[in-house]
């Protein structure tokens, strides 16, 4: 056990007594490999534990935050103590409270655990998948260099709080990445890969390394064959998978009330308001099976849920951790989440989708004259005060008279999300999400973002083309 | 010269930082084995200030081991921990050898080192009271909303961090040294009328009394005021004139094309082009690790290698790229000592403070000046040199300012974009972000603009 519920007991109790309101304590221990090979050849081969403990008190509405690696009583007494004076000598210290603590247990029931864990297979099993995703990916004879990547992660987390919350998971994640470089003429494109879930060496039968390695290899291709993308402004159509990427990043994060509770976001106060075309419904869900940005138990203990944020273009809810609840009064959505034990927990997304709609895919390119299908996307970024965000399209085509034309590079999307949310005039129903890894206040964790593919009546295209 | 000051608890059975140094030099000496054990103890203080009031505190250490073990066949393999037990330890060495045995034979090595000092480049730098670095962060958050336009100050920090590297290997190398910085972080939304703009500031300096809080403030109000009101840009080739801060950003992004082990791993666009011009005359890149008072300054590399100042571009020339031993080795160029790893991952290189030399400076005339670059993590392409970015700036025409501009997107290559260099500022600024970048005002003709 990372920390025994006496000494966490007694570290919440010095806490209370010390005037907090709420006193917090996280502790984990990961375990994580990973193994890369360059055209066949192992580059990195890397195992690690990384083993913490963060400590967090309310004040009121503001927060102390302090980690250390250390998870002696010695050492974990004495930062409770450190913290206490700390914010004694910058505000009141009340020394009343304390008392003992009755926890009430609450264990993950392992519904992502793995089928096949990773020690069931030796690191030769591994190896070999990783040539298999090179083989996959030379496609053609100008596939120059073939990057494959697998990355394990274990999780062993604790949180108990001084409301009696005491809640331990154990987390898995596997990950296979595929970059492919194609080359001719001097000139270089790439094309990638890169499925993620929240299982073991299973996710090698769910996604088989040879073909893994060869969509990356045919993006390679595709991109070496592109002409620079047009600008300026003009109809898209977004892919599903990691198109959604654009409005994790337009819309979900200013749907965090990280960002809501300080009024920076557009869309803070919005509640029942219509902020987004009427076939767009929005969804966080944390409990889907083994996905890639799912857990049972959120960092603050609570358990995860599927929180619908947007239902036919009305704001419905916002995602919710205790400070954001505490702060806005809303309810948590068992959102709260951090990379881990160096970082306070803050509202963050899980797996975030839009759902399905009813146009069928080919519907979507028929009225276009001319325009751009973002068939995969790169990431991007956005600013929740103004909202202004940007992304690369990974694999793009010009749209020419109803039809998918030639590909086109270097094409990036820009504009305002509140706006571009405005702007989808129709949704298909080819739902899919795709993994990726998510920076925000409290550090990288791994989200899915998914939509079906999708319309959006204008958005401006910056690309090189005159 | 000050004797290392080990940070690590002593409790519980638990080993110190230099003990486990010790327990793993000494396991693979008995097992014929070449390791080196780098050993990073870091400090955090952070303080965050909102509506003039404490916020948020966080204060934190977090210290880890990395081996990098080389076998018998040259074959290198990694393993960490931040548990210092002596069941982690052994885990790790394990890992670490079992690691290296899945490679082919190669030539990796553990560099033949020796006693390299112990140095501490903060001193008392940053040891004020809390008190006082306390009423910083509150006078900072204050004079940010001091300008009526400013409608939220989503972020108001100061911070502090510390960090004591130690490195110790079979072959002989054993040093530590200590640096650290201060600093001031701050995100502003500023409005007027219907123009909405949200800017970023961080001033990073070694020593805490070096920070100006009321500049830094001024600063960011300023740089962000200035874009209200902006307009859309026509698009079209512009004559542009990349701001200090934003040329840094799109050289700390395209820095990977002179790290030798990315021209080692085919991912550089300028592998085999030494002694070919590859920049405009004006242009001059250099990394100086022995700079003082830098925050990427350093008295050896990760390899045990002393440091010492490298031109990689003199005046549009490339001359050299940036080295560890090994990847020195592998191309037949000199170490340039750029080794570069954190306790969690492979040797690596990198820069320590990488700049452009300030120029004669310039007058800038028609077309529009740069002030934000978005996007750089998504929209810069490290190995091709593609990037296609959102921007912000201010239109001149005549040398007069005509307008601010938005929601346009440069393009072009890096590569392309370094021959287009026509003139160089004459103000040196360093910035930090993720590594320490230096320059002054860069003008670039005829850049692609896509807006409205």
């Amino acid at each position: 056990m990372l920390v025994s519920p006496e000494l966490a007991g007694q570290v919440l109790a010095a806490a209370r007594a010390g005037g907090a309101d709420f006193a917090e304590i996280y502790a984990e221990r990961w375990k994580r490999r990973q193994l890369r090979t360059v055209d066949r050849r192992v580059k990195e081969a890397t195992s690690g534990i990384e083993r913490g403990a963060g400590l967090r008190l309310f004040y009121g509405l503001d927060v102390v935050y302090a980690y250390t690696n250390d998870l002696s009583a010695t050492s974990l007494l004495a930062l409770t103590e450190r913290l206490c004076q700390l914010r004694g000598r910058l505000g009141r210290v009340d020394a009343s409270g304390g008392g003992g603590l009755d926890f009430r247990p609450r264990r993950a029931s392992g519904r992502h655990a793995p089928a096949q864990p990773f020690d069931s297979r030796d690191k030769a099993t591994r190896l070999a998948w990783l040539h298999e995703a090179d083989a996959g990916a030379r496609v053609a004879p100008e596939i120059a260099q073939v990057e494959a990547r697998l990355t394990e992660w274990e999780q062993d987390m604790l949180v108990a709080n001084s409301e009696g919350v005491w809640a331990e998971d154990a987390r898995v994640w596997t990950r296979l990445h595929v970059n492919a470089i194609a080359s001719d003429a001097g000139e270089l494109q790439t094309g990638s890969a890169a499925p993620g879930l929240t299982m073991g060496l299973e996710l090698m039968e769910r996604h088989p390394p040879r073909e893994v390695g060869r969509e990356a290899g045919l993006q390679a291709m595709t991109n070496l064959r592109a002409v620079p993308a047009p600008a300026g402004p003009m109809p898209v159509v977004i892919g599903n998978r990691f198109g959604g990427v654009i409005f994790h990043e337009a819309l979900g994060h200013l749907l965090e009330t990280t960002s809501v509770a300080k009024n920076a976001s557009v869309l803070s106060g919005k509640l029942g308001q219509t902020v987004a075309s009427p076939c767009v419904t929005y969804i966080d869900d944390g409990t889907l099976p083994h996905a890639w940005g799912s857990t049972e138990l959120d960092d603050e203990g609570a358990p995860t849920e599927r929180t619908v944020l947007i239902q036919d273009g009305v704001l419905k809810q916002y995602m919710v951790d205790k400070l954001g609840g505490l702060k806005t009064g809303y309810r948590p959505t068992g959102s709260g989440r951090r990379q881990n034990y160096t970082l306070a927990p803050t509202s963050r997304m899980r797996n975030t989708f839009i759902a399905p709609g009813d146009t069928p895919k080919e519907a979507l390119f028929e009225g276009i004259d001319f325009g751009l299908y973002a068939k995969s996307m790169g990431g991007g970024q956005v600013k929740p005060g103004s909202g202004e965000y940007n992304f690369a399209v990974r694999e793009g085509y010009l749209i020419r008279k109803g039809r998918v034309a030639e590909p086109v590079r270097g094409a990036m999307l820009l504009g305002k999300g509140p706006d571009s949310i405005r702007k989808i005039v129709a949704v298909s129903d080819d739902l899919e999400n795709a993994p990726g890894m998510c920076g925000s206040l409290s550090g990288s964790i791994p989200v899915e973002v998914g939509q079906p593919h999708l319309l959006v009546s204008e958005i401006v295209v910056g690309g090189e083309a005159a | 010269m000050n004797e290392p000051t080990g940070s690590m608890h002593e409790a519980s059975g638990r080993m110190t930082f230099e003990a486990a140094q010790e327990w793993l030099l000494a396991r693979a000496r008995d097992a014929g084995l070449a390791i080196e054990v780098l050993g990073q103890s870091n400090r955090e203080l952070t303080l965050a200030a909102q509506n003039g009031s404490l916020e948020q505190v966080t204060e934190a250490e977090r210290a880890g081991i990395g081996i990098r073990l080389v076998d018998g066949e040259g074959r290198a393999g990694y393993a960490y921990t931040e548990d210092l037990g002596v069941e982690a330890l052994a885990w790790a060495l394990a890992e670490a050898r079992e690691n290296a045995g899945l490679l082919e034979p190669g030539d990796a090595r553990i560099e033949p080192g020796r006693a390299l000092g112990h140095s501490d480049s903060v001193g008392d730098g940053l040891a004020e009271p809390l008190a006082q670095k306390l009423e910083t962060v509150l006078g900072f958050e204050e004079d940010l909303r001091a300008d009526p336009r400013v409608r939220q100050v989503p972020i108001a920090r100061y911070m502090e961090r510390e960090a004591r590297l130690s490195l110790a290997s079979t072959g002989g190398a054993r040093g530590s040294y200590r640096n650290g910085a201060a600093g001031l972080l701050s995100s502003l939304v500023m409005a007027e009328g219907e123009s909405l703009k949200q800017g970023f500031e961080i001033a990073l300096e070694t020593d805490f009394h070096a920070l100006d809080p009321g500049r830094t403030a001024r600063t960011a109000i300023a740089a962000t005021g200035r874009l209200l009101g902006a307009r859309p840009l026509p698009s079209g080739r512009y004559t542009a004139w990349f701001e200090p801060r934003v040329f840094a950003q799109l050289l700390s992004a395209f820095s990977g094309l002179f790290s030798g082990k990315q021209v080692l791993e085919g991912k550089s666009r300028l592998a085999g082009r030494l002694g070919q011009r590859i920049a405009g005359e004006a242009f001059t890149l250099i990394d100086d690790p022995t700079l003082p008072g830098r925050i990427g300054s350093r008295p050896f590399d990760a390899e045990g290698r002393p440091a010492a100042p490298l031109t990689l571009v003199d005046r549009g020339q490339l001359r050299a790229f940036l080295h560890n031993a090994e990847t020195a080795r592998a191309l037949g160029q000199p170490n340039s000592g750029h080794a570069w790893r954190s306790y969690r991952g492979p040797l690596d290189v990198a820069p320590s403070n990488l700049y452009v030399p300030a120029g004669p400076g310039l007058q800038p005339a028609t077309g529009v000046i740069v002030t934000d670059l978005m996007g750089l993590h998504a929209g810069a392409n490290p190995i091709s040199g593609d990037f296609s970015l959102q921007a912000l700036g201010l239109e001149l025409r005549g040398g007069e300012l005509a307008a601010p501009v938005e929601n346009f997107a440069v393009s072009g290559n890096f590569l392309d974009l370094l021959q287009r260099i026509v003139g160089l500022g004459d103000t040196l600024e360093w910035h930090f972000m993720g590594a320490c970048v230096g320059a002054p005002m860069v003008e670039v003709d005829g850049l692609s603009f896509a807006g409205a």
